[in-house]
């Protein structure tokens, strides 16, 4: 069937289609990396090896990936998002079977010269997934709660194999970009507060079966000073780490806590410690000012959507973004229990760079396709 | 937390009331509209969500950075927490490696009346703590004392252990244990100190207040290397001769650093109680002993330096030299005359004596004293033997003192004495304190620079062609001197000697001098019944010398040895006709 007759949309051609990208949008996206580059540098004590580089490197493959995937129209993304959600799954069931275990967990799994992390691409695919099926659900059907099955169990069998390998963390964050979904969808909220309600049940049983780090971490983040040097280190040294930095930091380098090795992870999840130490409070709340500044672009986008799949797709993805920012700066601050996950586009990474560029590539994508009309039940069957 | 898990409950209140007028008013427009209106709504909802939670972590940001709600700025300065306190410093060698330290512990006590049953705790406490038996452990417990300690020095291993038995008659105090990690190493040099801390013996008891006091770690000349391989050596040949102890020591001559102290057999510093009186006995410094033929160095020297023979004069060494009541022989019985090379060379007794005769009394007695051969050393251990010297020095001990016996010294002062005589004549008073190169004076000139080259040169004689060429290290121009005494015996000299070697190198222009001594060897069968010097002690200082040279930086520069025949000093010495020219 051709596109191109099924609908009364005009069809851009691809210089069209380029002119419509959001280049401010990339231009904030470049901001972020470069940030990402300074500090890998600075963490490398002013080098560019071993991660400033590759950073960069990066970062300039997953911008060509990003152009690519948002010059495909959103409908194809339409019809591929569960073929894309059936990768994932069977990603992660690989892993369970061949993946390698790093520091007590299995998440890698190896593809010819690339290590990958299935949990990376799971997090674009369920927005996928989810959009795609709320798409097909009208608002009066919402209504029934059989209509949530489906859905459900779109969300409940990633979470699940991402549970076993055993990363709470994303697992959290796959719950919560569904929540996302599920209430920009207009699921009624009293289902929320039945769900909320079950899960704080949920909470002592969940206990049992969380791994004794896990269980440490928890405790930990209950009470950081309890244990100092073991595991509450992490959040002192990080609070510490702020705290020296004072308004204006210490200067690119001169961070003591990062460059002395106080600070564990300090390329990965705890950059934005580093960047606190040497930029002070006003580098902080620049980078935060940058991602509000993202995140906005995001709804802004969802908000011009006129086909529920890319408003939901657009939303979904922008959440993500939304929940990476907070959970780690929340984390590194001793908000929220330490858990692992990476600042986008700052951190070392190379599954978590990719995951997100594809992820701005389809946002992009939804801005660009914004008129597109899809029908409820779907492309084809109505051709 | 809380402003995140209240956040969605708030705008929920907000937007439920409105919600239904709106629902229905725009149900007229079609069910497209009213989808997208409440997706606007719920995404607004989700948007002030996302931004209060950024506020949320934008505050803290704030309140870390600005208003110090981290409040732990000094701490960042520190990777640990404090440092623990120490209450004895540490004593390193001259490269930093520690030598005595002092860690933490825990003592183990307990209260046997509120012991139930003391056969099953015994039971119990008897495989964790090694140092005692069950039964030991029993009767300590039975006793009707209100306190018994158990043991005072648990590893936390060992205190985990015990703390996990769960009895509560047990208490633990903190306590701290000096731990001495090269062992019996360096033990006779460092010492130890007594259960309560106390140094009792060797630098622990001379700088007990300063250890005490100071922070600073106690710097020694040692180095755990150069000792490591003395030590080696010296038990390879005391084993090998039977012998029943030996010494050592390596000295810079150009400083007075002893580099290493060794008194074998030796002893474990944790546990001095269990050692013998012998092993704890310092052979190199409270052990004095007549050292033989080796004085026959000063004898010589003081000698040349005194004009009074020249290193070309002959003396006739054919007949022994009988004089009260002494009859003295030689070793290797020449007939003939011998130059004083050769006297020196072969050892000869009488060649020496008859040298000292034309030296005189006065002078050798003043040599001596300036050698610090007549004193008890300045060092920095309690451990220091007192010289026996001749009193009255009349004109027999003169003979006797010549080579090396009648007078009794420690192993450092001789070896003092050697490094000034190949010094250029200049003495540095030995220590075991690391001496800053700024604080080394010129030392005290007790030859001239002339005398010194002459004696260099004898000394490297000995170990190219006479009784010491078992100390001939490839390369590193060893001189030096033998020396074989008898031991006094019952008023006597019985069979038990004494076999030394006391050598130097570079000889070109001295650094180190490197002594070795072995107390009683044994002839063996592969050195024909011979347990001398050149047989027992050279070897040791060779084999130092060849592992400790390349260790110091000091390159091996093999030097070609002129044919016996074709030896300036020799060549001369044996030519009438020269002699006399020169003279």
């Amino acid at each position: 069937m051709s596109l191109a007759g099924f609908n009364r949309n005009p069809e851009l051609s691809l210089g069209q289609k380029f002119l419509q990208v959001n280049w401010g949008l990339i231009l904030l996206i470049a901001i972020l990396a470069a940030i990402g580059c300074v500090m890998l540098y600075s963490a490398a004590d002013g080098s560019m090896q071993p991660w400033a580089r590759r950073h960069a490197i990066r970062f300039a493959g997953g911008l060509v990936v990003l152009l690519i995937v948002a010059m495909f129209d959103v409908r194809f993304w339409f019809r591929w998002a569960y073929p894309i959600y059936l990768v994932g799954v069977l990603l992660l069931v690989a892993v369970e079977v061949l993946g390698e275990v790093v520091m007590g967990a299995q998440r890698w799994i190896q593809i010819g010269p690339l290590t990958l992390q299935p949990s990376e691409v799971m997090k674009v695919a369920i927005v996928l997934a989810l959009a795609r099926i709320f798409h097909g659900i009208s608002e009066e059907e919402i209504v029934r709660p059989t209509k949530l099955i489906g859905p459900l169990v779109l969300v409940a069998l990633p979470t699940v194999l991402v549970l076993k390998q055993p990363d709470l963390g994303t697992s959290l964050i796959l719950i919560m970009v569904s929540g996302v979904l599920f209430f920009a969808a207009g699921v009624r909220l009293w289902k929320f507060g039945v769900v909320a309600a079950l899960g704080t049940g949920a909470v002592p049983v969940a206990w049992q079966f969380l791994h004794d780090y896990q269980k440490q971490r928890v405790l930990t983040f209950l009470n950081p000073e309890s244990d100092p040097l073991g595991a509450g280190y992490h959040i002192l040294q990080s609070k510490i780490a702020l705290g020296a930095g004072g308004i204006f930091g210490k200067g690119l380098l001169e961070g003591s806590q990062s460059h002395l090795n106080f600070l564990p992870e300090k390329q990965t999840d705890f950059i934005f410690t580093m960047l606190a130490e040497e930029f002070g409070l006003i580098g902080g709340v620049a980078l935060l000012v940058l991602y509000a500044i993202v995140i906005l672009y995001g709804f802004a986008i969802a908000l011009r959507a006129r086909n529920q799949f890319g408003r939901l797709l657009a939303i979904g993805l922008t959440a993500n973004l939304f929940l990476y920012v907070f959970i780690n700066i929340a984390m590194v601050m001793g908000l929220i229990p330490v858990v692992g996950v990476p600042l986008p586009l700052v951190s070392y990474g190379g599954s978590a760079m990719l995951a997100i560029m594809i992820s701005f590539g389809l946002v992009i994508s939804v801005y660009v396709h914004r008129d597109v009309r899809i029908p409820r039940r779907g492309l084809g069957e109505e051709d | 937390m809380s402003r995140r898990r209240n956040a969605p409950c708030a705008p929920h209140d907000g937007t439920q009331r409105p919600a239904g007028p709106v629902r229905r008013a725009l149900r007229l427009d079609g069910t497209r509209k009213e989808v997208l209106e409440t997706g606007r709504t719920r995404l607004l909802v989700a948007g002030i969500v996302f931004a209060v939670a950024f506020s949320a972590i934008g505050v803290r940001v704030l309140d870390l950075a600005v208003l110090n709600g981290g409040d732990t700025r000094d701490v960042a300065t520190r990777a640990d927490g404090p440092p623990p306190v120490q209450t004895r410093a540490d004593i390193v060698d001259r490269n930093g490696h520690v030598l005595a330290t002092t860690l933490p512990v825990a003592a183990l006590y307990a209260e046997p009346r509120e012991v139930d049953n003391p056969a099953q705790v015994a039971h119990q406490l008897a495989p964790i703590l090694t140092e005692s038996t069950a039964a030991e452990l029993q009767a300590l417990l039975d006793s009707a004392k209100s306190f018994v300690w158990l043991d005072r020095n648990l590893t936390p291993r060992q205190q985990y252990r015990v703390n996990r038995l769960g009895i509560p008659a047990l208490h633990f105090k903190q306590s701290e244990k000096r731990f001495y990690p090269y062992g019996e190493l360096t033990a006779h040099a460092v010492g130890y100190t007594n259960v309560d801390g106390k140094g009792i013996a060797g630098i622990e008891q001379s700088f007990n207040q300063l250890l005490k006091d100071s922070n600073q770690p106690l710097k020694l000349s040692l180095d755990v290397r150069v000792q490591h391989i003395l030590m080696e050596e010296l038990r390879a040949k005391m084993q090998e001769f039977e012998g029943i102890g030996a010494a050592g020591l390596v000295m810079d001559v150009r400083t007075g650093e002893l580099l290493a102290l060794a008194s074998l057999p030796t002893y474990n510093p944790h546990e001095p109680g269990r050692a013998s009186d012998d092993a704890r006995f310092n052979r190199a410094t409270l052990g004095i002993y007549e050292m033989g033929s080796t004085f026959k160095i000063f004898s010589t020297a003081a000698a040349l330096e005194t004009n009074a023979v020249s290193l070309f004069d002959k003396f006739d060494v054919s007949e022994p030299i009988r004089k009260a009541g002494f009859t003295i022989r030689d070793y290797k019985s020449k007939d003939g005359k011998l130059t004083v090379p050769q006297i020196f060379m072969h050892s000869s007794n009488i060649g020496t004596v008859k040298m000292a005769m034309e030296t005189g009394t006065e002078v050798q007695r003043n040599t001596l004293r300036d050698l610090g051969l007549t004193r008890p050393v300045t060092l920095e251990i309690p451990e220091v033997g007192t010289p026996m010297v001749p009193n009255p020095w009349r004109e027999i001990s003169t003979v006797t003192v010549s080579y090396g016996h009648g007078i009794a010294v420690n192993a450092v002062q001789l070896a003092s004495a050697v490094g000034a005589t190949v010094n250029h004549g200049r003495r540095h008073a030995p220590t075991l304190l690391k001496r800053d190169p700024s604080d080394v004076g010129p030392g005290t000139r007790v030859f001239s620079a002339k005398t010194s080259r002459q004696m260099r040169k004898l000394m490297r004689l000995v170990v190219e062609y006479g009784t010491g060429k078992n100390a001939d290290a490839y390369g590193y121009r060893v001189g030096g001197k033998t020396g074989t005494a008898d031991k006094p015996d019952h008023g006597g000299y019985g069979e038990a000697q004494i076999s030394s070697f006391v050598g130097a190198f570079p000889m070109d222009d001295p650094r180190y001098v490197v002594f070795a001594m072995i107390d009683e060897p044994k002839g063996q069968e592969h050195t024909y019944g011979y347990a001398t010097g050149g047989w027992v002690a050279a070897p040791v200082v060779k084999h130092v010398i060849e592992r400790m040279g390349p260790l110091l930086g000091i390159e091996p520069r093999p030097v070609k040895t002129p044919e016996k025949e074709n030896h300036p000093l020799l060549v001369n010495a044996l030519s009438e006709d020269e002699r006399v020219a020169s003279n």
